[in-house]
């Protein structure tokens, strides 16, 4: 799953990750570090990764941010004062802690985990749920497609089989 | 020394080079003395260093100088443990500190007006060449150095509190218009597209 996140990300033209690291969708990180079509961003807050990577995608990078979904709390000023107030595309890589489906859900996810959607409603950022890899390719080029379009964030939250 | 002493002895400098800014006071300041394309006046706290990173890392073989205030990084400190792991040799960051929340109008202080120190700091986060400057002479000549040099610089400007841009008229520019400005001169001196997607 996680080689067919990167294959699906790399396929989609994205060529740089603004990221802090999470435990569902960890395995995309060694698979992207070993990737020479990625440049690899390692940020010490959420709030940074949207940012930085603003700021590359104003040169012309195609960038995602790859966050645990407790980090839409962190950066919500930075997407709504940046991302969203400039129009910067950028794809959100979201691993969905404590939404209903998540395979290893429990207490310490589930209350942060359930504002995530109507938070990014609010902060009117189109997003998808994923639940399986079927159609992930396909998923990705969407959500990219879409980025461009409407020059904004959009985000893939990830739960399902991609938390086991 | 005052912010405007310094913006004005930096902005005949400025070529090619793209500018960030920060918050209000320093925003108007540098929009009226520097209409270039390649300003970005983001003009939000604690927003323009992590944006100039990002313009950093894109253009990797571009100045880019980030104007930024001690409030704004005191929000986002984080920026500095991440700037010094990348170690951007074309990124100079100016750090107005003047010790207060002008922009409150009040002129609550900040912390670097107790026992704070930014550039201590900016070198405990790994920020080599990170210095403090308090007169226009140390400014103008770090500020050299660092436009000529290939290092990443971080230079504290102590500065006093000056209310002056109040009197001065502040851009009408959107940040949408700004952003396209800023994109389309891009896209024109570095010869390739930056925004994809079909019109």
């Amino acid at each position: 799953m996680a080689q067919k996140l990167v294959d699906g990300l790399k396929q989609a033209g994205i060529d740089l990750v603004t990221y802090l690291p999470e435990t569902r969708l960890n395995q995309i990180l060694p698979l992207l570090r070993d990737d020479p079509a990625f440049m690899l961003v390692p940020v010490a807050s959420e709030s940074e990764a949207v940012t930085i990577g603003a700021g590359a995608a104003l040169t012309g990078k195609q960038v995602a941010i790859y966050i645990e979904c407790t980090g839409l709390y962190v950066s919500c000023y930075t997407l709504v004062s940046i991302a969203r107030r400039y129009g910067v595309p950028l794809l959100l890589i979201v691993g969905y802690l404590g939404s209903m489906a998540d395979q290893r859900n429990n207490n310490v996810y589930a209350v942060s985990g359930s504002y995530v959607e109507p938070l990014l409603q609010a902060l009117q950022i189109q997003f998808q749920v994923l639940q399986t890899g079927d159609r992930l390719e396909g998923n990705i080029l969407d959500a990219v497609r879409q980025m461009h379009a409407l020059k904004l964030p959009v985000a893939l939250l990830f739960s399902g089989d991609f938390t086991r | 020394m005052i912010r405007y002493d310094c913006l004005k002895l930096l902005a005949p400098r400025i070529t090619d080079q793209l500018v960030v800014t920060s918050l209000s006071g320093q925003k108007i300041e540098w929009a009226s003395l520097s209409q270039h394309p390649g300003n970005l006046l983001v003009g939000t706290m604690g927003t323009a260093l992590g944006v100039g990173i990002g313009l950093a890392i894109g253009l990797p073989r571009r100045k880019v100088i980030v104007l930024e205030s001690d409030g704004s990084v005191l929000l986002s400190l984080f920026n500095l443990a991440t700037l010094a792991n990348l170690d951007l040799k074309n990124l100079i960051v100016l750090v107005f500190d003047n010790q207060v929340y002008s922009g409150t109008r009040i002129s609550e202080p900040t912390a670097t007006a107790g026992k704070t120190d930014l550039a201590m700091m900016a070198q405990g986060a790994g920020i080599e060449q990170a210095v403090t400057v308090t007169d226009l002479a140390a400014f103008q000549r770090e500020m050299e150095a660092a436009l000529t040099g290939a290092a990443l610089k971080f230079i504290v400007c102590k500065i006093e509190e000056s209310v002056s841009h109040r009197e001065i008229t502040r851009t009408d520019l959107d940040p949408l218009e700004n952003k396209y400005q800023f994109v389309r001169y891009l896209e024109r001196s570095e010869g390739k597209p930056i925004f994809r997607g079909r019109g």
